[in-house]
């Protein structure tokens, strides 16, 4: 059973209509990753998985659990679904330790030490164990998306979104932030990745997903939708942003 | 329920005391009118005179005088100068006392204002305009203080809603502005209905100042 | 009674006219800083209240608020004042001039803070309240632990400001006879014929305000470096 399922997804906003009908799924341990042009919906799409956003049609499932139920209990369902966000959204009054610990302590309840000690663990994970007491406007960007990512780890949830998680970020920073990616994946973890870095998508991604206008226009392995795609919207988005084998 | 509208909504009574309440709100109106200028004049120079002198002995004189005023409250301030003018002799008028009493407060709220807004100035346009050739005081007539004024604008116009609220105030020393007239008008009739009424004036005149205050704040903070 | 420099301290300076008030100034002061505290406290607690409440989005709650801010920001708080102790026993609810005093400066104070905070809350990025709740939190968890303390943050200096004001105005509670500083010298300088109780005052008020406004001025620097 995939750990999260999107049927028929669509969303308005007044009488725009930016989803369209989406169809797609992500299996346990498999990172699948969106590209399509801007305004395709692809960040609505992930929006909408987590609630962020309001479907106004469709069903999402996630870990089995309905997601677009009116009954649904958003908070727990969001405690097993991780968000990575483009502009990182850290705590800028709290440091690296607290960013990742405190739903550690507020949302699941966790003793100030289990808590804290769960969180140095992830910034290991990721790297910054040693900057566990920085403030986020004392890290760079790439440094402060991976405290983004370490608290989304820390709640060990079924399945991380990524928001375009490097578009905010210098390009010598980039990389670090996609290692740590790499690195998760190898870990195991299921990742939904909506990202503009096409040579990333093609060398990490297990299946990718191209979205334009609202609908998914075509799906496949990353090989396949890479060096075979079969629709020419896809061919068309290729030629213009290139991809190269990394 | 029915003594409270005989006791504060009493049509009638409105109707009575009305023309007095407008002769008052026009007393409370030209006073504002008067305080407002002189104040902000005051505040001004106490500003560019913090920010433009090179005297620690100026600057530290100037802030006395803001802090002094900020923690006077203006009635006591009004009290001591109406009621002690006599004994030193000096017999002012109530305008006059109420008017000085209200610059001397009011002053040192509108130079924090335009200190603040000076101080927002970015430091390179005065050199930009020295750079030109143009004299200190040019550059700060047309270059610092319009812009300093734009940033600060809703301080300057909240600042301006509290003193037309301020005058009520005067009251106390039966200056006949809106608030002493109901007053006057409250013993005369023995009801509260006027005063009840003076508060509706005060907010037909000063609600729609308030909004437009917002939309300034507003404006301001998106840019 | 003027005339030379003798004169004038013997008028507003009278030492006798002094050791016999003090008592009465002193008395004063515990009553103007008594009612300062209360209308702090409960000022700022009913304006945070007030801006959470706001905060939830919902129009029905949100238009009273509103208005409630417009018209405490709009009205003179004598006039409040006015109203509230003449309209209180008519509402079967006599209170003292404290208490008048103190309600009536509260909802001015909470009425500011409202708008401070609201303000605050609003400049906080949305992606913060998103992110918190992305992990889990609830709603009022989130505003709690991650947007309150930054909007605070944003609206204490101004507020501050605003605080000195309206604590100010306890001298507006003479007005309705609350036994504060400017009531009890008013008093004292008509029984004994002579200003010094005034001067008193005016030097009492200072005693209690000015390190208020030095205080609030440290506040602004420090928030300001933050």
């Amino acid at each position: 059973m995939p750990i999260l399922e999107v049927s028929g997804l669509r969303k308005s906003y007044g009488s725009t209509e930016v989803l369209r009908g989406v169809d797609l799924h992500v299996d346990a341990g498999e990172l699948v990753c969106v590209i399509g042009p801007s305004g395709s919906g692809k960040s609505t799409m992930l929006r909408c998985c987590n609630l962020l956003e309001t479907p106004t049609g469709g069903r999402i499932l996630a870990n089995g659990h309905e997601v677009t139920s009116a009954t649904v209990d958003i908070n727990r369902l969001r405690q097993d679904i991780g968000m990575v966000f483009q502009q990182f959204n850290l705590y800028p009054h709290l440091t690296a330790l607290d960013n990742v610990s405190l739903a550690l302590r507020k949302v699941q309840r966790r003793s100030k030490a289990e808590a804290e000690a769960m969180a140095q663990t992830a910034l290991e994970q990721v790297g910054l164990g040693a900057k566990a007491g920085s403030f986020p406007a004392e890290l760079s960007g790439g440094q402060q998306q991976r405290v983004g990512i370490a608290r989304a780890v820390a709640l060990k949830p079924h399945v991380i979104l990524f928001d375009e998680p490097t578009s905010a970020l210098d390009p010598e920073l980039v990389e670090d932030v996609l290692n740590v990616m790499r690195d998760l994946r190898h870990r195991g973890m299921t990742m939904l990745v909506v990202t503009h870095e096409m040579s990333f998508a093609h060398a990490a991604a297990d299946r990718v997903v191209f979205m334009d206008g609202g609908v998914v226009v075509e799906q496949g392995s990353a090989a396949d939708v890479f060096e075979r795609p079969r629709e020419t919207r896809t061919q068309s988005f290729l030629a213009r942003y290139g991809s190269r084998r990394s | 329920m029915e003594s409270l509208i005989q006791n504060f909504f009493n049509l009638e009574i409105y109707a009575t005391v009305f023309p007095h309440l407008l002769r008052g709100l026009w007393t409370t109106v030209w006073l504002s009118a008067l305080v407002i200028p002189l104040g902000a004049a005051v505040g001004l120079a106490l500003a560019l005179g913090f920010t433009q002198s090179g005297s620690r002995a100026v600057r530290w004189s100037i802030v006395g005088y803001i802090d002094f005023f900020r923690a006077f409250p203006p009635l006591v301030l009004l009290i001591l100068i109406y009621f002690g003018g006599p004994f030193l002799g000096i017999e002012l008028g109530k305008v006059t006392a109420v008017a000085l009493a209200f610059v001397l407060n009011n002053a040192s709220y509108y130079a924090e204002v335009f200190r603040a807004g000076l101080e927002g100035v970015v430091k390179g346009q005065m050199e930009a305009a020295r750079s030109t050739g143009l004299t200190r005081a040019q550059a700060l007539r047309h270059v610092v203080v319009p812009q300093a004024v734009k940033n600060v604008l809703p301080d300057l116009v909240g600042n301006s809603i509290e003193i037309v609220k301020l005058t009520s105030i005067a009251s106390v020393v039966a200056m006949p502005e809106l608030l002493r007239a109901a007053r006057d008008a409250q013993s005369l009739v023995f009801n509260p209905s006027p005063v009840m009424l003076a508060a509706f004036m005060y907010l037909a005149l000063l609600w729609p100042l308030t909004r437009w205050l917002g939309r300034l704040e507003h404006r301001r903070a998106r840019r | 009674m003027t005339g030379g420099d003798s004169g004038f301290f013997f008028t507003f300076f009278n030492l006798a006219v002094a050791k016999q008030y003090w008592p009465n100034i002193a008395a004063g002061m515990l009553v103007t800083v008594g009612v300062g505290i209360a209308v702090v406290v409960t000022g700022t607690v009913l304006g945070l209240w007030l801006a959470v409440v706001r905060a939830l989005g919902r129009r029905a709650l949100a238009l009273p608020i509103v208005a409630f801010a417009d018209i405490m920001r709009s009205l003179p708080p004598l006039v409040v004042l006015i109203v509230l102790y003449f309209g209180l026993p008519a509402l079967g609810m006599p209170l003292s001039a404290f208490a008048v005093t103190w309600l009536s400066l509260s909802l001015v104070l909470a009425a500011y803070a409202e708008e401070s905070i609201w303000a605050g809350i609003c400049a906080v990025p949305s992606g913060q309240l998103e992110a918190a709740r992305s992990t889990g939190m609830r709603w009022w968890q989130a505003m709690r632990w991650v947007v309150l303390p930054q909007a605070l943050r944003r609206a204490v200096p101004p507020l501050t400001n605003r605080v000195i004001s309206i604590t100010k105005n306890t001298a507006l509670g003479s007005v309705v006879a609350l036994n504060e500083i400017l009531n009890n010298a008013q008093g004292a300088s008509s029984y004994a014929g002579n200003p010094t109780p005034l001067m008193m005052a005016a030097f009492a008020y200072l005693v209690v305000f000015l390190p208020l406004v030095v205080f609030s001025r440290w506040i602004e620097q420090r928030w300001q470096r933050r």
